[in-house]
């Protein structure tokens, strides 16, 4: 089989409305995300063959019903966070199991991560959601896992919370800069240091903020691709990491996770270099995991990031510049444009690299990596290109 | 020694906690305050959490083996619980530790950690057991606080 770097396109993107109360269902919000994705591609319903999205969210073969689509010779449900879907895709049309696929997922925030979302009816009867907490306090699984891991990397490297600290405010910067964002409201390091403990060392402004909003993407190969309306969005290389030890509390240490895994792999495959990229997207579902990206990645060593980020803060706009010239998570992340486990830094990387990203756009942006997914066990990484 | 606990007891007396065939028997013997992790009959490893094959060298003759409950913290936290766990209030500071056990390099455990206002990694701790909504449960303290 041949090569499949830069074989497979994002062609077509669609999003909703990211909000804390959107009065409606995931699946209804998928839906606008999708019939947008498909609209944007300039093709047909009945060009879509294969189906690829978040089976928690709404199934392949509800999409397919409550849009009309007529034939689908594809689809898959993978779990979260949102790579799974577009990597999936990628394989499926690069094998042939399906020309155009579309791909989507969406959040709704739920009663297991949002306590406010209990006084909703219509969501207390929806159920908890997926990141649910352990009914059994004693143990690091689930979301938890990552506040130990944030607390013994400050204590191995001997630095303070201001490197979280940084990460968000980075995030709501950009959030501030774009109306997609569902928090723009200003953020200083006292209001971060000032925040209340959720689970030490980790604050509520180290975490993800929930939101109701979802995101649809158009994937087909890049020589289709070239007969479509917008830039092509090339799927560069894409990776997946995760060693034998994927538990929270197992974890040898912080240099042996699945974001090593991904950082060999990536700089194996990928022909566009650290220092080519235009625009960088590490996962920011919790600050840690965005800490860890920058170092696992090559930006800086072990225990660097917040040496890095001084070095890189650009006080004019109170964010990030690597080098003076790379922003990060341009749309806010997680953090603040909003939390849907990573389908939105895709959506931001795509807008940036096709030049539609408005007055967020990043200037002759080529090149951009997504580092989705987190430390124990769902490490991604994804190098897009396009040629402008 | 009274006689093993039967698997309804062991459920009753974990009402609220994910048991399956392949961890009862490290909660059968916390109802003894005896703290069991699984080991491989063959190969001798030791693994975290509970599984039924060993990763090393796939044997299913594994045994839920008590070790001695000495070790050192590599991990811990202090969870402001937002809302009521199973037998633990809501709103004041739990603290949790993973702790690395002696039997073997990298098997951790994580239980509550009691008496270390000011937990570090690398402390010496011991087991110890606490009661909750009825029914023991380990978890660490100090070495030679007893
Ligand atoms: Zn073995």
């Amino acid at each position: 089989m041949s090569d499949i770097k830069d074989r497979v396109a994002i062609v077509g993107l669609g999003t909703t409305e990211y909000s804390r109360n959107s009065g409606r269902t995931s699946a209804s919000l998928v839906l606008e995300a999708c019939i947008a994705a498909i609209r944007d591609a300039g093709i047909e319903r009945d060009e879509i063959d294969g189906l690829c999205g978040s089976n928690r969210v709404i199934p392949a073969h509800q999409v397919q019903g409550a849009l009309g689509i007529p034939a689908c010779t594809w689809w898959a449900n993978p779990t979260v966070p949102f790579q799974h879907q577009l990597i999936e895709a990628m394989n499926a049309v690069h094998a042939g199991s399906a020309q155009t696929v579309l791909v989507y997922h969406g959040n709704y925030r739920a009663t297991g991560v949002s306590r406010s979302a209990i006084a909703d009816p219509f969501r207390e009867r929806a159920g908890p959601g997926f990141n649910v907490l352990a009914s059994d306090p004693d143990t690091f699984a689930s979301p938890v896992g990552y506040a130990p891991w944030a607390g013994r990397y400050l204590e191995q490297f001997g630095v303070g919370r201001e490197v979280f600290g940084k990460v968000a405010i980075n995030s709501r910067s950009n959030a501030i800069a774009n109306e997609h964002a569902a928090m723009r409201k200003p953020l200083t390091m006292e209001d971060y240091l000032s925040a209340r403990m959720v689970r030490e060392p980790l604050t509520a402004f180290d975490m993800d903020y929930p939101v109701d909003g979802a995101d649809a993407f158009i994937v087909t190969s890049t020589e289709r691709a070239l007969d479509l309306p917008h830039v092509p969005v090339l799927i560069h290389a894409a990776v997946m990491g995760q060693t034998d030890l994927p538990y929270e509390d197992q974890v040898t240490d912080l240099g042996h996770t699945g974001q090593q895994i991904v950082a060999r792999e990536m700089w194996r495959r990928s022909d566009v270099r650290r220092d080519d990229i235009d625009v960088f997207f590490p996962y920011d579902g919790f600050t840690i995991i965005c800490v860890r990206w920058f170092e696992a990645l090559g930006f800086c060593g072990d225990g660097e990031a917040d040496a890095l980020f001084d070095d890189s803060w650009d006080a004019a706009t109170n964010r990030l510049l690597l080098g003076g010239r790379v922003p990060v998570n341009t749309h806010g992340g997680s953090l603040s444009d909003g939390g849907v486990q990573g389908s939105n830094h895709f959506r931001e990387a795509v807008d940036q690299l096709r030049g539609t990203a408005g007055a967020r756009q990043v200037a002759g942006a080529r090149h951009a990596l997504v580092a989705p997914g987190g430390m124990f066990f769902n490490s991604g990484g994804v190098m897009l290109r396009s040629d402008g | 020694m009274s006689e093993a606990a039967t698997d309804d007891e062991v459920l009753a007396a974990y009402p609220n906690t994910r048991i399956d065939q392949d961890n009862v028997e490290h909660y059968r013997g916390r109802l003894e305050r005896r703290l069991l992790v699984n080991r491989c009959a063959e190969c001798r490893l030791w693994h975290q959490p509970p599984r039924a094959v060993c990763p090393r060298c796939w044997s299913s003759d594994v045994r839920a083996t008590e070790v001695s409950g000495r070790g050192t913290v590599a991990l811990h936290t202090v969870l402001h619980l937002a809302a009521p766990s199973a037998g633990v209030a809501g709103g004041g500071g739990y603290p949790l530790a993973a702790v690395d056990l002696v039997e073997q390099d990298g098997l951790r455990f994580t239980a509550p950690i009691v008496d270390m206002p000011e937990p570090r990694i690398g402390d010496d701790v011991e087991l110890t057991w606490i009661t909750r909504d009825g029914s023991p449960v380990p978890a660490f303290r100090p070495a030679g606080a007893a």
